[in-house]
């Protein structure tokens, strides 16, 4: 798709970094991405993979090494000023906003930084604060606050000036349990509700698989897969299947499924694995009818993303290092 | 342009309540500050307090606590937004980082002119301590925070490059105290220690600041003498030195990948 059609678009970003042995590290190589309006983008990949990088060159934060970043057709580099307005961004492992300042002036500052004034600001703080639910609060110091409204707090500062574009690093990190919901409930809220895009990076799998509309999983600096979660999800549902089979295993079967996961359970020994196509599933099951076994059932595997994820991340790191 | 100065708005109001949050410690501050002037009078003055002689050393000590608040506040104030992740925010204003850190020294003009005002009514009224305030005396104290901004933004790029500037900031608060003619007049140093002395950010403007308070000389008077000729030299080389390498620095930085890191 062409890049004006996307909100955010990103082609050949890479980051090299000089260690102080003269030593170079690519943080990330060759990065294209491109991400439609309203949609909720999951950027997941391990620790050091480059995604917080690559979170901090969109936000004009960290100078690429070469590439082109547009955010609503702006490039991030050459229209600085226009583009930043397009932007909110709440930034992993710091705290944002300032714990010193109550939640009201938080907004008022953080919008008045985006050049924001008079009453449209009071109004959008306003209504900000009322959808984070801490209107009642909003004269309390940040300081006093527990972490999930810090975190809501954060979030409402990045949407003080209503940019079309959110980047969330790890927005859950560090949250309880509820906390992080409410946060996920909000991200979901502001696509689908305000049509705003987003960005998240997150180490939680699951939750990145319930709001995510696509994926990209990032390892060592490149991008291992990106597309939307359903497709991601789909073809590693047709490629794991369940048999359900009643019967003993002869040590032949045992043998001829080898790879296959096979376990006993209440209904007779459950077989499950990798099935590359269409016919070596056909060939599969005349194989356990030809030992003897009653086949009880047949079921694609409902795929898992953490699953997803370490396979991907895994097969990627087994590839060598490939110099650009 | 309305933008800009809407965000630079937002940094002074900022500084302002965070200000009004630790005013608690600010007292404290002031009172310390306080205390030492009064023990230094003291010491040069044999355990004595002379109140003429107070009097052009306290109006070096008041300039030299607008110098050392600004610096403080663009080294140590810095490295707590870089900590708090909020630079991170304020580089992505619209407006350019290093022209809403002015809005900082704004605020720090505001609140050590309350503290000056305060301090200089207790040695008033103590000490019996007394300056002619004059207006006339503000554009030389201006000029002088131009270049204390200008060395501020020196400061303030090498934190961003090199993140632990704390104790050079230290060692040059401490070092502009006993070498910008506060309390050893500049006539009484020796060559090359005069020479030092006034090329720092703040000797010149002490000297012309005290012609104009102490010695009833105007504007006109320290223009036609040099001083203040000298004076506006010094704070334009420092700001756009200052302002160079703030730029520079703030590009190594965005090029390492260091700006939010601490």
């Amino acid at each position: 798709m062409d890049s004006e059609q996307k909100t955010i678009a990103v082609s050949g970003l890479s980051k090299t970094y000089r260690r102080a042995n003269g030593e170079q590290v690519h943080a990330v190589k060759d990065l294209d991405l491109a991400v439609p309006p309203g949609c909720i983008f999951g950027f997941l990949g391990p620790n050091g993979a480059g995604k917080t990088t690559t979170i901090k060159m969109i936000c004009g934060l960290v100078k690429p090494t070469a590439g082109e970043i547009r955010v609503n057709g702006l490039d991030v580099w050459q229209k600085r000023s226009q583009a930043m307005l397009q932007i909110g961004a709440v930034l992993e492992g710091t705290r944002n906003i300032h714990w010193t300042l109550s939640a009201w002036d938080n907004l008022i500052y953080f919008g008045h930084l985006k050049g924001l004034s008079g009453q449209s600001l009071t109004r959008r703080a306003e209504d900000l604060l009322k959808q984070v639910e801490l209107w009642e609060r909003r004269k309390d110091l940040v300081r006093v606050f527990s972490r999930g409204m810090q975190q809501k707090v954060a979030v409402a500062c990045a949407l003080i000036a209503d940019p079309p574009v959110i980047l969330l690093d790890e927005p859950t990190l560090g949250l309880d349990v509820q906390a992080a919901r409410t946060v996920k409930d909000l991200i979901v809220c502001l696509a689908r509700d305000q049509g705003k895009t987003i960005v998240l990076t997150t180490h939680q799998l699951d939750m990145a698989q319930d709001v995510c509309d696509r994926i990209a999983i990032m390892s060592k600096g490149q991008t291992v897969t990106d597309r939307p979660t359903t497709e991601l999800l789909d073809l590693f549902r047709e490629e794991h299947y369940q048999f359900q089979v009643a019967g003993t295993l002869s040590s032949e079967a045992v043998s001829a499924l080898e790879g296959m996961a096979i376990e006993e359970n209440k209904g007779g020994i459950l077989i499950s694995g990798a099935i590359a196509s269409h016919e070596q599933l056909y060939d599969l099951i005349a194989q356990l009818r030809s030992f003897d076994l009653d086949l009880l059932s047949v079921n694609p595997v409902e795929p898992n993303l953490e699953e997803i994820f370490v396979h991907l991340v895994d097969n990627h790191a087994r590839q060598p290092e490939v110099e650009a | 342009m309305r933008a800009t100065l809407t965000a630079l708005w937002g940094e002074v109001r900022k500084g302002l309540l965070i200000s009004w949050t630790y005013k608690a410690n600010m007292l404290v501050s002031i009172l310390t500050l306080g205390f030492i002037f009064v023990g230094i009078a003291f010491f040069m003055g044999g355990g004595e307090l002379d109140p003429e002689r107070i009097a052009s050393s306290l109006v070096g000590y008041l300039v030299w606590m607008y110098v050392v608040q600004a610096i403080s506040d663009l080294t140590y104030g810095l490295r707590g937004e870089i900590s708090a992740g909020t630079l991170e925010q304020l580089e992505m204003s619209p407006a350019p980082a290093g022209l809403l850190l002015i809005g900082r020294v704004i605020t720090n003009f505001t609140i050590t002119t309350l503290q000056v005002a305060l301090m200089a009514t207790v040695m008033r009224l103590l000490f019996n301590v007394r300056v002619s305030w004059r207006l006339e005396a503000l554009p030389a104290l201006l000029l002088t925070l131009v270049g204390v901004l200008g060395f501020g933004y020196l400061l303030a790029g090498t934190m961003l490059v090199f993140k632990q500037v704390e104790s050079f900031s230290n060692l040059m608060n401490n070092a502009l105290a006993f070498l910008n003619g506060t309390f050893l007049p500049v006539s009484a140093m020796p060559g090359w220690l005069a020479g030092i002395s006034m090329s720092l950010p703040s000797t010149l403007g002490i000297v012309v600041i005290r012609g104009i308070l102490l010695e009833g000389k105007t504007l006109a008077d320290t223009w036609y003498e040099g001083s203040l000729g000298w004076l506006a030299v010094n704070a334009v080389l420092y700001l756009v030195v200052g302002i160079a390498v703030f730029w520079i620095c703030e590009r190594a930085a965005k090029n390492r990948g260091s700006l939010g890191q601490y």
